[in-house]
């Protein structure tokens, strides 16, 4: 199936977002360890988040401009996404609070969030999509 | 709400594919109003109803 023009659109802007995002991220992680103030390595360390507002803006185009199921599906997603990762983490950190046993660092939880936000993202969106599909 | 699309789509002998293009949303979002499984939103639904010369009314009506 030929994808639609709007999603084509989204494809040219978020993927170099995301390629100078990556960049910026192994640039700042080399570039940190010869920066001794602590402000130039805060400066460094957020850098990256300049292509995410690119992306961010791909993001928010294609989801005002595809069509209307489309962007329900999406956002259908992301609601249960948002949701479910908001509160898995919240649950975490109540686990973490129980004293179970186990830690973790703050920072690997912090780094899995994202990933966890866009892994729950794709499965609700194929639960979504498998709603609005034709089962006859 | 039950509809008539897949009837005059097939009169005029479109595809899914064909009458997505037209009314310039996705085969898919197509496929959901054919099915029942959307009902498309007043916007939409006139730009069918213009498509295929007809009103609204007499192409969609409230379901059970």
């Amino acid at each position: 199936m030929a994808m639609r023009e709007v999603h084509k659109r989204y494809l040219r802007e978020f993927l170099p977002a995301m390629a100078a995002y990556v960049v910026l991220i192994l640039l700042s992680a080399l570039a940190s360890a010869r920066v001794d103030s602590v402000a130039g390595r805060v400066v460094l360390a957020l850098l990256p988040l300049l292509p995410i507002l690119l992306a961010i803006r791909a993001m928010v185009r294609v989801v005002r401009d595809q069509d209307e199921l489309e962007r329900r599906i999406d956002l259908e997603a992301f609601a249960i996404s948002a949701m479910a990762t908001g509160f898995g983490f919240f649950s975490f950190g109540l686990l973490m609070g129980a004293n179970a046993g186990w830690t973790v660092s703050g920072q690997a939880v912090a780094i899995w969030v994202m990933p966890c936000l866009f892994a729950s993202f794709g499965i609700a969106k194929l639960v979504v999509l498998w709603r609005y599909r034709s089962h006859e | 709400m039950n509809n008539h699309v897949r009837e005059l789509r097939g009169a005029q002998a479109w595809s899914q594919a064909d009458l997505a293009e037209r009314l310039d949303v996705s085969r898919q979002t197509v496929n959901a109003i054919e099915t029942g499984k959307y009902d498309p939103s007043l916007p939409l639904a006139f730009k069918i109803a213009r498509l295929f010369g007809q009103t609204i009314e007499s192409i969609f009506e409230p379901g059970e």
